[in-house]
């Protein structure tokens, strides 16, 4: 194939980017204007003064730093239990040779075709009938309903990958099933379950409906529903501080992604084993 | 003394009998190929002895323990698989160093045995690599060695050289040889190539659809092929193999086949059988001379020799005519046969008939 000039590639990308990008834009912005320049009534792209005052009231005047905690606790144990569970089942799923195992697999795909509306009643009476209504718990076992399904997917055809003679060879070397599974098979899904794990951690930060039914305290409400309730009211918009909350709340998830893009790439790349 | 034993073992995956009943003994510092065309169970009979594969039923011994229900790793083999199977995250140091950590051993113990198998195979610039950075008879090589360093009872070959070009093959079928002389270790080793086979067993296996046909030295299988099957899968180009019948010619064996009566130097006394695949190797028809004659359907100059494909009316013969031959297509010529070296098979069952006196 004929190699495109760089700069060919540059033009058609950066408006996409640049398009994409503005509404962020526009957010970062608006969370450092002063908020006397914020309804001016010539609106500015570039703020005349830069500010951080939104920012220090939505990190001491309101209780941002409880939800983001609980954001944090909610996405990063969903995120465990999610992984641990799907990495052992796709494992069996790949591996293991039992009655239902076809069935098995294909109801958890099903689960995941259902529109996660309608399980949000069933599941509430649920929580509450073991007493776990309204806790960060609850939201926990609600999202890994849906994410584990996904998760095990993603990490079943990943899995169905990775030669099974390496395992062999592991075994016939001194290793248990268990130690093959370590030593072989885990580093070479590695890829796999940092983008699945990534993908999880990133469903549950953001999920906003069962957050808004099933959570009402302030206790275990996660960032989503949190910012929500405290900066919108019927009477008015807090619009630059739900800016300033919304820059906060996307910082972890960039941090995230700066640190695991390799292996995010690498992730979606793979299936392609070489031989 | 670390003797090999399948007794009646049977292996079926759901319905499908891969292995109905194999027995087979392989003695202490052997060096046995299993053999066969592709799907006869050469495979799964070696994955059970590294227990990958549970058999159905019997029993398997590696010296004096029943190693069935042990664990891959308490059975004290090594394997070299076919897809070599090296850990791609791991260094070809790591790789063969991995069977010495999986069992304990120090650390100091680990780098000297590493450094022994490393001289052996010449991997001494490689040790630092991934196997992603080797070439196929590199990382060929590495697998071999991580068998090696741990000297284990048994060594476990599943089509090791099948990845390689031809003359890397050549050359790594004389290191096994070289190996394996050194070592004295027990080796089974899988192939569908019979000039591996051949020229590195001490005996040969031949099995076909599970079952073992023959089990016997390389030099008697190609001389002395058990049956039918065995006779038409070794040697290249095969043997051609006939319906006969056998008559009594005046005290002496006549074996009738296509239009030929060709006496044997074989008294025709015993019984034999009523009717008879006869078969004859290439480098039995000598073209030349002869009572019969031919026509010549195809020439293969190999340089070194010529293959061709002889019809005396009706019966394909193939022959093997030293250099590079003017044999023309369609000419015809004279030929002869090595009598006291033609095959006979009973027709009833394709096992092999000796006549009295051979
Ligand atoms: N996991 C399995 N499930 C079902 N059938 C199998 C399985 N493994 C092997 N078989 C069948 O068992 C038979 C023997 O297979 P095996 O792999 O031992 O053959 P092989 O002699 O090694 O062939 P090749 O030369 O192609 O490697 C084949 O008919 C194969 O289809
Ligand atoms: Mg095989």
């Amino acid at each position: 194939m004929k190699k495109r000039p760089a700069w060919i590639a540059s033009l058609v990308a950066w408006p996409i980017v640049l398009l994409i990008a503005f509404p962020l834009l526009w957010m970062l912005i608006t969370s450092v204007k002063p908020a006397a320049e914020l309804f001016s009534t010539s609106p500015t792209l570039l703020p005349k003064a830069i500010t951080f005052e939104h920012y220090v009231r939505v990190l001491t005047d309101t209780p941002f730093l409880q939800y983001f905690a609980n954001s944090m606790i909610l996405a990063t144990s969903t995120t465990i239990v999610v992984i641990s569970i799907s990495v052992l089942g796709a494992y069996s799923l790949v591996r293991f040779a039992y009655p239902g195992r076809e069935t098995l697999a294909s109801l958890v795909l099903f689960t995941y075709l259902l529109p996660s509306v309608v399980l949000i009643s069933p599941l509430y009476l649920m929580l509450v009938s073991i007493g776990l209504a309204n806790t960060l718990a609850s939201l926990v076992i609600a999202y890994t309903t849906f994410a584990l399904p996904y998760a095990l997917w993603l990490l079943r055809s990943f899995m169905a990958g990775i030669p099974q003679d390496l395992e062999s060879a592991a075994m016939v070397d001194g290793a248990s099933r268990m130690g093959a599974f370590v030593d072989v098979v885990l580093p070479q899904a590695l890829p796999g379950i940092i983008s699945t794990a990534l993908f999880t951690f990133i469903l549950a930060w953001n999920e906003y409906l069962y957050a808004l039914v099933l959570v009402n305290s302030d206790e275990a409400r996660p960032l989503t529903t949190g910012v929500m309730t405290m900066l919108i009211s019927a009477f008015n918009i807090e619009w630059s501080l739900l800016m300033a909350a919304s820059v906060l709340m996307s910082v972890p998830l960039i941090i995230i992604f700066a640190f695991f893009q390799r292996h995010l790439t690498s992730g979606f790349g793979a299936g392609g084993v070489k031989g | 003394m670390v003797q090999v034993v399948f007794e009646k073992v049977s292996k079926a995956y759901g319905d499908t009998v891969a292995i109905p009943g194999l027995d087979l003994v392989i003695e202490s510092g052997e060096f046995v190929s299993l053999l066969g065309p592709s799907g006869c169970g050469k495979s799964t009979t070696l994955r059970m002895l590294a227990g990958l594969e549970q058999p159905s039923s019997g029993s398997i011994r590696i010296g004096d323990r029943d190693v069935v229900n042990l664990a891959p790793a308490a059975r004290d083999i090594a394997m070299v698989f076919q897809s070599y199977a090296l850990y791609p995250h791991m260094t070809v140091a790591e790789n063969i160093c991995y069977p010495l950590k999986k069992r304990g051993v120090a650390k100091a113990d680990r780098a000297i045995k590493l450094a022994e198998v490393a001289a052996l195979l010449q991997l001494e610039p490689l040790l630092a690599r991934k196997p992603g950075q080797l070439s196929g008879g590199q990382q060929q090589r590495v697998a071999l060695g991580r068998a090696l360093v741990r000297e284990p009872s048994v060594f476990l070959l599943d089509e090791p050289l099948s990845n390689l070009d031809a003359s890397l093959r050549a050359h790594m079928r004389a290191e096994l040889i070289e190996l394996h002389r050194r070592l004295g270790k027990t080796m089974v080793y899988v192939t569908h190539d019979q000039l591996e086979a051949m020229t590195m067993s001490s005996r040969i296996a031949v099995m076909r659809a599970g079952e073992l046909q023959q089990f016997a030295p390389p030099d008697e299988i190609y001389n002395r092929p058990a049956n039918v099957f065995v006779a038409g899968f070794i040697g290249t180009p095969a043997m051609a193999l006939a319906d006969g019948s056998l008559a009594d010619g005046g005290g002496h064996l006549v074996v009738h086949v296509g239009s030929l009566a060709v006496a044997l130097p074989f008294a025709a006394n015993g019984v034999r059988p009523d009717a008879v695949t006869v078969g004859i190797r290439p480098e039995d028809v000598l073209v030349g001379e002869g009572p019969w004659q031919a026509q010549v359907r195809l020439v293969e100059p190999t340089g070194y020799e010529t293959i061709v494909a002889l019809d005396a009316d009706g019966l394909a013969l193939t022959a093997r005519v030293p250099g590079s031959n003017a044999l023309r297509v369609g000419e015809t010529v004279a030929f002869d046969l090595r009598r006291e070296r033609i095959h006979l098979f009973d027709k009833s069952d394709g096992r092999r008939w000796e006549p009295a006196g051979r």
